[in-house]
Order: structure tokens, then sequence, then C-alpha cells
């Protein structure tokens, strides 16, 4: 005898068919896709947030517009829009009645004499010793920040010890060292304690160096390019959908600020941090060239970094070596002068080669030189000029 | 009378599957997030608290039909897979892949997760009472609650004791739902509906097929490793082997523990330890010991190295991919450190400790002063020891401060020169001795080559750096101790920092939930309530001190879950026995249950001493015993014409839910465990004066 079906045990068996055509998908690969996924990191100001009242680490801030309360921050991409009160992004700006003030200025949280390959910077001055300084903030949020103690932190929440302009050139002058870095946190952030400094540095005779994500606006790394001598800019990666995954920023911005550097014939160095299932494609590498190659030809180095889990990514396995020297290869091979790879020791990928000739230049062990056979800035073999910012081997400390 | 014989095996069916099911999704959720006494506290909350919230809608049914429980009892049956595999594929989804998530996310996450499967948990047994009673077959509460408790006792002990060790989770839970599936099936006979009986059969010849497919288990974990090269369900941990081109990484419950390649880690937690001897002849390596530390130890000629590794698994596979190379000087020995240190008769130029953070009560056995003391006996005259922490090179945040600060207290307690070395972590350096920062120059002076330390320790691991990181530790920091483990509430702060939130919110919008509950429900549920928290939390204290003290709750906490489980039965079985003198058993009960619980007290504040494993048990089956006893008497109280069981069972896993959560993931990590059994008492102070409170006011039935 047949009988139809009920209403019910019709719906019920729909309910346990699709639970079992879901477990059979799961099998192949739904929903399994690994990769980058569409999904921003928010970034949002923080209202109401600010101090009561301005303290002795503050200054008015150089680039913004006012319609009397409101302000809009004009330093970075981010352009936080803040009423009275409010704190910005990168948490170093807020608004106090109607104006806008950094509250990093003259208050770094970290201060340390480095080598300027730590930077990484391999053309600049090569083992020279450089004064690095930081405030708290940054106008990302980068998962893997190596930094987020100082970066994802408002300046009143740190110790910090007290540095005005004139007293960085001092420190500088006391520690011996030639340079000075605004670094570790993101200095765009502290631009304008990084500006005023950066105008006394020069103006005694030492040289500045911008280590940043180079999120920032046109105008302003215009004006502070007038005093910069170096920089590194990390370019995170060459596609806008893992900027907004990975750093909660864009790529744009980012591409726009090296062109504006090699506009104002700023000497830098490009930093990507290889990040497993991320930023590992030799496509995205090849495109990545491709753009460097016409915007800003092949002179300036590429530093490829070997990730390890750090802050909240700490759900990927570190960069295979071989990975790092395949994208190694893929740069070299479209074009790009100077490739290097970092946090590889021992690596012969740190080391320079000269481009023309492929002879080893300055062979590198770890901070220390070996061999160094540059001769006023051009190779001791085939004479060819090695594009940076060198000085004599009997400089060499 | 087959349909109640069936009915009945449904129940221990449901009691097996879902014992099995909560510990293995515990186990999922410890390798899918950070894998802390947190997460393990927010799983089984968010367990007990949707499966109360299932017994309580059940409290509403008015008619029950057999062809709807059977329904019910496959999809219980079936669906654990396919939560399984969901929690696994959609993490990456949800989440960005291979972030760590913070605190709401993973509590959204597993609750949105789990809540189908428990809110269908929860609602069965009271249904099947109600089947129960509209058949005649006279079942009360109690039986339920009974016939229940030996389906978990069977699922926890079978799971404990067998698949644990042998058995991955998707075909553990084939194994463990199959009664559960059969007599599903068999209800759906006997309910004459035909179709729904094929189509039963059809989905589980699917889900076996799928549960006992090991290609289809890979599959589903390919999402986070990639390219699995090995993966077992070790006792201890989910271990997997991938590949990443010609990388190979090792990965404990779903974090990286090694790669290749990692020199720098490898020669700075060797060699800053290492060169500071003078002859290095023998060596005690806890952990750590894959990839190229052995080869770094081999460079100063050892006569014998011990590398102690828990998890055989872990080692063998290393041994097998040549990630451990064997040598001469080597011996691998699988067993828990601590207990290796405590019992060994040999003496150690150099004890290296290379484990993570202490973010686990397990860890931190080894950052306490009770270890640290059984390391210095392993000592030679003038031996070092060395262990590392996370820090910051660039700026010490107050938390890592006070983190810093607790080791080094710790460490002084028992060397007299500590000092700290800032590389990729801040390496502690203990002697009764010299100590030398000039690694390079120690290394060139033994002949030593390396490929981090002599080119970049000067320029990373400056003099400045070195003096800021030892001038920074606070002189007065409390040291780290097995039962007051300042280190864990350190790494459990820092865990909420680092992803910006504080269960502050949530803590405020759940104790106003219980507060509104608890205004609605009986006196007599009350008591439930507050047995079923304090069951709840005593078991996250035998979980966690039996960690602190043995330091392998991941293989044994299926064991102490089933001995919780284990005293429910006789109690209940106890309880039911006579309906006389209800007011008597549980003031009686009541008394018993606070004697338990100083006793616990007395135990971490005096005696702290190591016991036997088996004390840990049998405090948890006698705790359980009375839990299980009061819950016939309390129905009993309330009168069976009232249909007690959905609103004493709801009351019980709302107190167990609430009582995991304040112990497990607010008391616990951040006051420490004695405040936790303070809590405890006082809750059960509470249901006691309720009690008498009951009485004195004629309430009393």
């Amino acid at each position: 005898m047949t009988r139809m079906m009920t209403r019910k045990e019709f719906l019920g068996s729909m309910g346990l068919g699709t639970a079992s055509l879901l477990c059979a998908a799961s099998g192949f690969g739904f929903p399994l896709k690994k990769g980058p996924k569409k999904q921003d990191i928010q970034k949002r100001i923080f209202p109401k947030d600010a101090p009561q009242e301005r303290w002795k680490w503050s200054i008015e801030g150089f680039y913004y517009d006012t319609d009397g309360d409101t302000v809009q921050c004009l330093v970075c991409p981010n352009q936080c829009v803040l009423e009275p009160g409010d704190r910005s992004v990168c948490r170093s700006k807020v608004n106090m009645g109607g104006k806008l003030y950094s509250l990093a200025y003259g208050n770094p949280c970290s201060v340390h004499v480095d080598p300027i390959e730590k930077k990484p910077l391999n053309h600049f001055y090569p083992q020279s010793l450089v004064l690095s300084l930081a405030t708290t903030g940054c106008n990302l949020r980068c998962l893997n920040c190596q930094n987020w103690e100082i970066s994802q932190r408002k300046p009143e929440e740190v110790r910090h010890t007290e540095l005005f302009p004139n007293e960085v050139v001092k420190a500088a002058l006391a520690r011996a060292t030639p340079s000075i870095a605004y670094t570790y946190s993101e200095p765009i952030t502290f631009y304008e304690y990084m500006y005023d400094t950066a105008k006394s540095v020069k103006e005694a005779g030492l040289k500045n160096v911008l280590v940043s994500n180079g999120y920032i606006n046109e105008e302003p790394l215009r004006d502070l390019a007038k005093y910069l001598d170096g920089a590194n800019i990390n370019l995170k990666s060459y596609d806008d959908d893992i900027y907004r995954t990975l750093n909660g920023g864009s790529l744009r911005p980012v591409l726009d600020t090296l062109k504006t550097l090699h506009r104002e014939r700023v000497w830098f160095e490009i930093t990507t941090l290889v990040v497993p299932t991320y930023v590992d494609s030799p496509e995205m590498m090849k495109r990545m060239c491709g753009w460097i190659l016409s915007q800003l030809g092949p002179a300036y180095p590429l530093h490829l970094l070997r990730f390890f889990p750090r802050y909240r990514l700490t759900r990927l396995p570190p960069t295979p070596v071989e990975t790092l020297e395949r994208l190694r290869e893929t740069a070299l091979k479209e074009g790009v002068h100077y490739v290097y790879l970092g946090n590889v020791p021992g690596h012969e990928g740190s080391h320079t080669y000269c481009h023309n000739c492929g002879k080893i230049l300055i062979e590198r062990q770890g901070y220390h030189i070996g061999q160094y056979h540059l001769e006023q800035g051009h190779c001791r073999f085939c004479k060819t000029t090695i594009p940076g910012r060198w000085k004599e081997q009997t400089e060499l400390g | 009378m087959k349909l109640k014989r069936l009915l009945i095996w449904s129940l221990i069916g449901t009691g097996i599957s879902s014992v099995t099911t909560q510990l293995l999704v515990v186990r999922e959720f410890l390798s899918q997030f950070h894998g802390n006494e947190i997460t393990i506290a927010l799983c089984l909350f968010c367990w007990l608290l949707l499966t109360g919230l299932g017994s309580f809608l059940a409290k509403g049914i008015r008619r029950s039909s057999l062809k709807t429980y059977a329904l019910l009892t496959l999809t219980a049956a079936l669906f654990p897979l396919m939560m399984i595999v969901l929690i696994r594929g959609l993490r990456d989804m949800v989440f960005v892949h291979g972030a760590s998530a913070g605190f709401y996310p993973v509590l959204f996450y597993i609750s949105a997760a789990v809540m189908p499967y428990c809110l269908l948990l929860g609602f069965l047994l009271p249904y099947a009472q109600k089947l129960c009673n509209d058949q005649g077959y006279g079942l009360v509460s109690g039986d339920i609650y009974l016939i229940d408790s030996i389906g978990d006792i069977l699922g926890g002990a079978l799971f404990a004791f067998v698949l644990v060790y042998w058995v991955k989770p998707l075909p553990t839970m084939a194994l463990t739902s199959m009664l559960l599936i059969v007599v599903s099936l068999m209800l759906l006979h006997i309910s004459g509906k035909f179709v729904l009986l094929l189509a039963g059969i059809f989905l589980a010849f699917v889900y076996l097929y799928y549960a006992t497919h090991s290609a289809f288990e890979r599959r589903t974990l390919s999402g986070q490793y990639g390219e699995i090269v090995h993966y077992v369900e070790s006792p201890y941990g989910r271990i997997i082997l991938s590949k990443e081109g010609t990388q190979h990484t090792f990965w404990e419950s779903g974090l990286p523990l090694y790669s290749d390649a990692d020199v720098v880690r490898s020669e700075e937690k060797v060699h800053y330890p290492l060169c500071q001897l003078d002859n290095v002849e023998d060596v005690l390596l806890i952990s750590g010991g894959l990839g190229q530390t052995l080869s770094e130890v081999k460079k100063y000629g050892p006569k014998h190295v011990d590398y102690v590794e828990i998890d055989p698994y872990l080692t063998k596979m290393a041994l097998a991919t040549g990630t451990i190379k064997s040598e001469p000087f080597l011996e691998i020995i699988n067993m828990d450190g601590r207990r290796f240190i405590s019992e060994t008769k040999k003496k150690y130029d150099a004890v290296i400790i290379d484990l993570p953070d202490p973010d686990t009560f397990q860890i931190n056995r080894f950052y306490t002063s009770e270890f640290l003391s059984l390391a210095k006996g392993a000592l030679t005259q003038g031996g070092l020891l060395s262990i590392g922490m996370e820090y910051s090179p660039n700026y010490i945040s107050d938390i890592r401060r006070s983190k810093l600060s607790t080791l080094y207290a710790t460490t002084r307690n028992h060397f007299s020169n500590v000092t700290i070395l800032p590389g990729g972590e801040a390496y502690f350096l203990c002697r009764d001795g010299d100590i030398r920062t000039d690694i390079p120059v120690r290394l060139r002076e033994k002949g030593i080559q390396t490929d981090y330390i002599q080119g970049s320790y000067g320029g990373d691991v400056t003099e400045e750096r070195i003096r800021e990181i030892n001038e920074s530790v606070k002189k007065n920091e409390r040291a780290n101790f097995d039962f007051k483990p300042r280190l864990v509430q350190l790494v459990f702060q820092e865990w909420f920092v680092i992803h910006g939130t504080s269960p502050i919110y949530f803590i405020i919008v759940l104790s106003g939930l219980t507060v509104i509950y608890l205004a609605f429900i009986r006196r007599e549920e009350y008591i439930l309530f507050c047995t079923g928290l304090a069951t709840m939390g005593v078991e996250m204290l035998v979980v966690l001190s039996f960690q602190v003290v043995f330091g392998y709750v991941y293989l044994q906490i299926g064991a102490i879950v089933t001995a919780f489980l284990l005293g429910l039965l006789p109690g209940v079985t106890i309880g039911k026995i006579s309906e006389k003198r209800p007011f008597f058993k549980i003031v009686v009960s009541e008394i018993s249950l606070l004697v338990l619980l100083i006793v616990f007290l007395a135990w971490t504040l005096f005696l702290r001493k190591e016991v036997h494993p088996l004390y840990f048990l049998g405090y948890g089956l006698v705790f359980s015993f009375i839990c299980g006893f009061q819950f016939p008497v309390v129905t009993g109280m309330i009168g069976e014409q009232k249909s007690p069981l959905a609103g004493c069972l709801a009351a019980d896993l709302s107190g167990a839910a609430i009582g995991t959560f304040a112990t497990g993931v607010i008391l616990i990590p951040l006051l420490g465990i004695r405040s936790a059994v303070v809590f405890l008492i006082l809750v059960k102070i509470s249901s006691s004066m309720i009690v008498w409170l009951t009485n004195r006011t004629g309430n009393a039935p």
C-alpha cells in the first residue's frame, strides 16, 4: 500500500538530506577554501577619548581642516574626522576645542641605537649606526605587528622619556650616531615631532631616516621629504584585499608614497614581509615588480623578509626559505637590480651583488661586513655605478 | 514492552554519544583557538548553558510522538559529525586565516557552533520522559536522569580509556553514535514511518562513510594546515606535520611548534647558556629539541644529552622525518619534564627549558618556584639553567615587565645570579656563578661557528638593551608558584590586551541574566543550581589542579569527566530509594559538599603535596555522588505531579554553566585556585541558607 508523505515528513527528510549534502560537500572542499578573504579590519576613531587637558608633550597638528568644532586630520589617508573630544585612529591626534593636537611630541617611548642594516637599509651608509626613536601609535592595524605594544597604544598608556627635537640632536651627537631613524611604531602618527626633529637634525648635519608603512598623504610627505635622507617603506603586499585583511589599509596610498619619494629624490628601499598563504605568490611578485620597474625603475632595493608568527597572526608557519628564494629569483628576473632576503641568517641573499657583473660587492655576516668592493659608489670590478648613499671602506666601522 | 526498552537504550545511546561529542568538541576548540583553560571553560559554559536552555524549552511540551522522538535522536546521532566539520571549515570563513581570535569572537563562535546540538540534547531528556509518561511506562525524573547518566559514564569511560589512544575524532564519533543510530532507526521502524526510515538509513550510511574515511578527516583540516604529511591525534594534543614546499612544520594543537631553518632561535637558546660553561658534558633539554637545536648542542661535544618531550608521537614523527637526527650522545625520554627532573638522580651542567609562555597551568609548572627548586637540584656545582619568555625588544609594556619581573623573582629565589639576555626571547640565564654577556667572544674562544650570533648579536643584543631589560625588572615583584600562578594570570591579562577585549561586559550581562533567572526559579531548583555550579566549578578545579600536579590534563580530561559522571549514578540511585525525610537528606548533602570544598581549600593552602591521581578521581566521584543524590531528592520535594524534570535539569545545567564560567574564565585565571574554592564555598553556603530558611518558614514539603 502506498501513501503520501505528509508535509512534516517531507520537511524532516529535506532537513536531514540537506545536512547530509553539506557533509558530503565538505569533502569536496566546501567550505574549506583557504587564502585571503575580503575581511576588512575595521579601523575606528575613539569617540570622546581625548584627555581633558593638553599635556606637556603636545603640539597643534600641522595638517588639518576645521569648521570651528569638527576637525579633519590630513596627514594620512585615514583623514579622521574628529568631533571635540575625539581621538584619531592612530591614537595620537585629538580634537580639543576645535583644534587638532598631537599628543606625541617630545615623548618617545623607545630610543635605541641600531645598525642601519636593521631598518633594513643596505645601500645607505653601510655599517653605520642610527639613533632610532618612536612614540606610540599607528594608522594601520597589522595582525602581525611586532611592535604592537607601542603601535596599538595611546601616548598616555606607556612609559616614555622626554626628548624634544633639539635634544634628539644632542643625543645623537652624544652617541656618535650619524643618522636618526623614526621607526618601530609608525612615525607618520608623530608627524609633527618627526618633522621638527628632522629639521633640527638636518641643520646639525646629521641624516634623517624614515621607516614607515608609507600610509601618508602626498603634501605632508613632500614637506617632510625636504629633510629626509633615506627611507624604508613597507610595501606589505601588492593586493588591496590583503592590505584590508591583514593591515587595515589600502595599497594605493603606499604606491603613491613610493612615487613621491622617488620624485623628491629621497633614497629609499622597499620591504615586503612574505606572509605564507597571503604574500607568497610569484604572480603577485611579478605584478609588484612590474609596477616598481615602470614607476620607480630598477635601482631601489627590495627586501623580502621571512615571516614568523607574531601578535595575532600566530597560526601560520614561518615563510619557507625556498619560497623567499623563489620570490627573489622572480624579482631579479623581472628586472629589480637588488633583492635581499631578510630574517634568514647566513643566507647569500643578504649580500650585495653588482647588477652588471654579478660579483659580490658587500658580503654581510649579519650586521658585519666581510668583503667590501665599492669605490666611491662604483663596483670595483666593472666600475658600474651602484645606487645608494655610500661612504668609503676606510670609514666603515 | 519492547518500546520501553528501546526508549531506555535511546537514552543510554544519547548519553554515550553526547559525552563523547562534548569531549571531542572541547579538544577541537582547543586546537582551533587559544588552547588554554579559558577555551575549555568557554566551551563547557556554552555547552551547559545551551543544553540547559534546551531543557527549559521542553518545559512547554504538551504532547509527544514517537516519530518526532525518533527523528530527534537520529539527528542527535548524526549531527556531531557535521558540527565538527563546520567548526573546522567555517573558522577560516569567520576569522582571518592564520589569525588568533579574542574572547568575544571565540565565545560567539563556540556558541553558534554548538547551539543546535546542545539545544536538541537538552530538549531530548524531558521529551523522552514525556513520551514515556504518555506511553504509560512510569519513568520518573530520577529514572531518566539515572539512565542518561549510565550512558554518560559509558561514553566518558569508552573515550577516556580506549578511544583517546587509538582513534581520530570522526571515527570516534561514528563508533560512539552507533547505538543511538540503530535505536533511532528501530524507533522509526516501530513508528511505521518507512519513508523516513529509508531516508534515515541512507543518511546513516553517508554519515558512516564520511566519519570513517581518513582522507575526509584530513581534508577537513587542510584549510588551516595546507598539505598534511602526518596527522596524529595524540593523547596530549593534535600533532600535525605539514609541508610547505621543502619546509616542514610541526603543529601542536593548532599552533606552529617548529619549522625548518629556525636558526636564530636554535642558536640563541643553546649558545647563550652553553657558552658560559667551561665544560659541557651533560645537558638536559626540556622540550624544544626539534631541528637545529641538537646540532648546535653537538658543537660543544657533550657526553650525554637527555631530551625530554612528553609526547612520544612528536619525537617519533620528528625522528621519522629527520627533524631529529639520532646521535650517540642523545637520549630521548618521553615523559613529563617535571616528573623526570623530580625523579632523576643525574646531574647536569645545563638545563635548557624551551617552552612557550605559561599560558596554561601545564606549562606554568615549569616556571614556578617549586620546579626551579627541583631543577636546581639536578644541576652540577656551577651548572646553569636557561629559560625564556616572550618580550618585545623595542618597548617593554607594563604587563610584560611584570611577567619578566615575576620570573626574575622566581629564579632569584634559587640562583644567586640571574641575567636576562634580550634576544628573540628574553633568555633568563640562572647560575650560582658568573654569567657573561659577551657571547660572540665566548664563542670565538671556544672555536664555535654560528650563522646568526656572530654577525648579529652586537646589533640586536646591545649592551644598552641588556642593561635596559635587566634594569626594567621590578625587584619587589611576587614570585610564581604552582598554586599562586602569577605568570598565568599575567599571560591571560596579556591575551585580553592583545585582542583588545575585556570579559567585563559579558560578566555584567551574564550576572544580570542570572539574577533574573534566579528570581523566577523555585527554592528547590536553586539548591540544584548551586550544586550544579559547585560541581562544575570543582570539576574545573580538579582539572586544573591535576594539570598543576601532573601536567597532562589533555590525556586525562576524559578520565576526570568520567569520574564526575560516575559518581552521579550511585548518587541518583540512592537518592531515589526513599522519599522519606527529604529535608534531612538535603541538609546532610549540603554539609557534605561544604566539607569537601573545605578539604580542597585546605589541600591547596597547607598540604600541596603531590597526591596520587586516583585521589583526584575519587574526589570528583564523591562530589558528583552527592550532586546526583540531591537531584531525585529535590524533584521528589517538588513532586512528580508538577513535572519537575525540565526545570530541575535547566537549573542544574545553568548552574553548571555559570560555575564553569566563573571558575574557569574569571576566578582561576585571574585570581587563582584558592579564590575559586572560596567562591564555591560561599555559593554552597547560600544554598544551605536557602534550605535552612525554607525549613524555618515552613515551606518545606
